[in-house]
């Protein structure tokens, strides 16, 4: 499969967005924590500078004033990076706008190790498990371009608090204009029979080169984009593993409480399959280029080739 | 009650009345509970009183009233004295207040606005309520309405750092239309504020951060009304009101004693109490 550079990161798509979604909704504001330029929030902040409150770097005030705003109905989007919105800000997240459900949506940029030459510090690698952890939270992960803008879409349409996962870097679009996404959806952008692979965000694009070496060796692997986190769409993984008895999830996340333990939760429940996951093993990553952090802790091309491979051999024994 | 009908001496008067009653169901639902924070809701007493009796614009029979006055009580565990006040003006029955945190009941042990008609946000984690009604600030002024939010602060969650964060953004977006009220009673659970963690002088800290602060007594019935009402006429800037409290207010051995902070009052204890509060006309000692 040969993919199609992207122009933009998700931060940015999501955001221009937002943006237009500005024009044609005005009931909606927008929160900031002092990084509007690296979220591309500022772009909504610019068009509509009286729906734009930028709280300065103070992002649980920013959080608890976004619940304060919301509490009688308002629609918020409150932006910041994964690893500040899920810990700095943690508790004003779950008890004042999941406890009461309110409408808050989370532009969370930085995710998983997609800020590689930023080092361990803005790498959201636990943001995955702490969200869909609280009752109530919504998790979303767009993958490219038109994906991030249609999941704004979704997440601004769904009631109650959304987490929408973000990445730094821009990777490949695989999407075109008729795709369509929603809540509990998911995506079978590669058909196969052999393994299921579920993945999100760019280790997508991982899967989808592992997939082309598997072919080589008449390995044929069906690859799910589960870009609806919590909740997840059941139906479509229970139709695919009952097909190829082999699921491989692979995750820019902690392996720990990410959706590889969600999924092998789900199928040990009601389809135990040929299982593993694949994520950081319980380690931080570090600073340096994007795919040499994938290739050392676990997440790349190779090692899904690996896994996959591993997992066949298994499940023939 | 008409306000226009009376003048300021029964206003007054009134509102010391009703403080008695508030006092008398804190002590009577905590000790049902047999758990709650009597300390500082006592201390809050007064002044909540006169919000809630007084001072703010709202309709227990539409609780949700846009147009409403918003109130959040930031130091959530003093709950019970919400919770009377809700109560006495009709927000639901007297007799739910027995239901304190029990099982099922709409009084949790913190407040929780889907549970609680007449709580409009939920509170109980200390230290982030003046957050909340910078949101409901804001909300306020996008919308254009002249509703004024009022949150009381106990004097132990200052100690939180986003209560400062807090008081940037709300003196950076001019929010005139929030009055943070600092229950001042000098006590945190582990002990004095100014031994546990000293944050005195708390006005200057307040108008360092350009707000309108000033200092009163928080029992004194007569100031907490004068206040209240001028306050509402500072424009362009938030009101800090630094109330100077005690905890326990009302029923003399809880005063300034820190194990009344959380810990309800046994048969003999809670007879004293009411006997106390219900005897008691002075507004201060």
């Amino acid at each position: 499969m040969i993919l199609s550079k992207a122009d933009i990161a998700t931060r940015q798509a999501f955001s221009e967005r937002m943006l237009e979604y500005g024009a044609i909704n005005k009931d909606f504001v927008v929160f900031e924590a002092d990084i509007g330029y690296s979220t591309y929030s500022y772009l909504f902040g610019e068009a509509y500078p009286k729906r734009y409150f930028n709280m300065g770097i103070a992002e649980s005030n920013t959080m608890a004033a976004a619940a304060g705003m919301a509490a009688d109905g308002r629609t918020v989007i409150a932006c910041s990076y994964g690893v500040f919105i899920t810990m700095r800000a943690i508790e004003a997240i779950r008890t004042f706008v999941c406890y009461p459900n309110l409408n808050v949506k989370f532009l969370s940029s930085h995710g998983g190790v997609t800020p590689a030459i930023d080092g361990v510090t803005h790498q959201a690698t636990e943001d995955i498990g702490i969200m869909t952890t609280l009752p109530n939270m919504k998790v979303l992960a767009p993958a490219d371009t038109e994906s991030a803008k249609k999941i704004f879409d979704v997440a601004i349409k769904t009631p109650g608090p959304v987490f929408v996962r973000l990445m730094r870097d821009p990777f490949f679009d695989i999407y075109s204009k008729k795709d369509t996404f929603k809540l509990e959806g998911s995506k079978t952008i590669r058909k196969g029979k052999d393994i299921t692979v579920v993945t999100y965000g760019d280790t997508i694009f991982q899967a989808l080169e592992a997939a082309d070496e598997l072919e080589k060796e008449n390995i044929s692997s069906e690859i799910i984009d589960m870009y609806s986190i919590k909740p997840f769409d059941k139906r479509n993984l229970l139709n695919s593993i009952s097909k190829t008895e082999a699921l491989l999830v692979v995750e820019d996340h902690q392996k720990r409480n990410g959706l590889g333990y969600e999924l092998s939760n789900f199928c040990l429940k009601n389809k135990p399959v040929i299982f593993d996951n694949l994520g950081l093993n319980d380690t931080f990553a570090e600073s340096g280029n994007y795919y040499k952090i994938i290739d050392k802790y676990g997440i790349s091309k190779k090692h899904i080739l690996n896994k996959a491979k591993e997992l066949i051999s298994k499940k023939r024994k | 009650m008409d306000k226009k009908s009376q003048n300021f001496e029964e206003r007054v008067q009134y509102l010391k009345e009703k403080a008695k009653e508030v006092r008398v169901n804190i002590i009577d639902m905590i000790f049902t509970a047999q758990s709650g924070h009597p300390g500082g809701a006592l201390s809050a007493a007064d002044i909540m009183t006169a919000l809630y009796f007084d001072i703010l614009k709202i309709d227990p029979k539409n609780p949700r009233w846009p147009d409403r006055d918003r109130f959040i009580l930031s130091k959530g565990h003093a709950c019970p004295v919400w919770y009377s006040c809700l109560a006495m003006r009709g927000y639901f029955p007297i007799k739910e207040l027995k239901t304190l945190r029990k099982f099922e009941s709409i009084l949790q042990g913190h407040p929780d606005m889907l549970k609680t008609p007449g709580v409009d946000i939920t509170t109980g984690s200390l230290g982030q309520g003046l957050s909340l009604g910078v949101g409901m600030a804001l909300e306020g002024k996008l919308v254009k309405k002249n509703y004024h939010i009022y949150v009381i602060i106990g004097d132990g969650e200052i100690n939180e750092g986003q209560i400062w964060e807090a008081a940037a953004s709300a003196s950076k977006y001019k929010l005139d239309n929030l009055t943070a009220i600092v229950d001042k009673n000098n006590l945190q659970m582990d002990g004095f504020t100014e031994k546990v963690m000293p944050m005195d002088p708390i006005d200057k800290k307040f108008k360092a951060f350009n707000w309108y602060a000033m200092t009163i007594n928080g029992h004194n019935m007569k100031e907490i009304l004068t206040t209240l009402e001028e306050v509402k006429k500072i424009k362009s800037k938030p009101v800090c009101i630094i109330a100077n409290t005690v905890k326990g207010k009302g029923v003399s051995f809880m005063e300034n004693i820190r194990k009344w902070h959380g810990k309800a009052p046994n048969q003999r204890e809670y007879k004293i109490a009411i006997k106390e509060i219900q005897g008691d006309d002075d507004d201060i000692k």
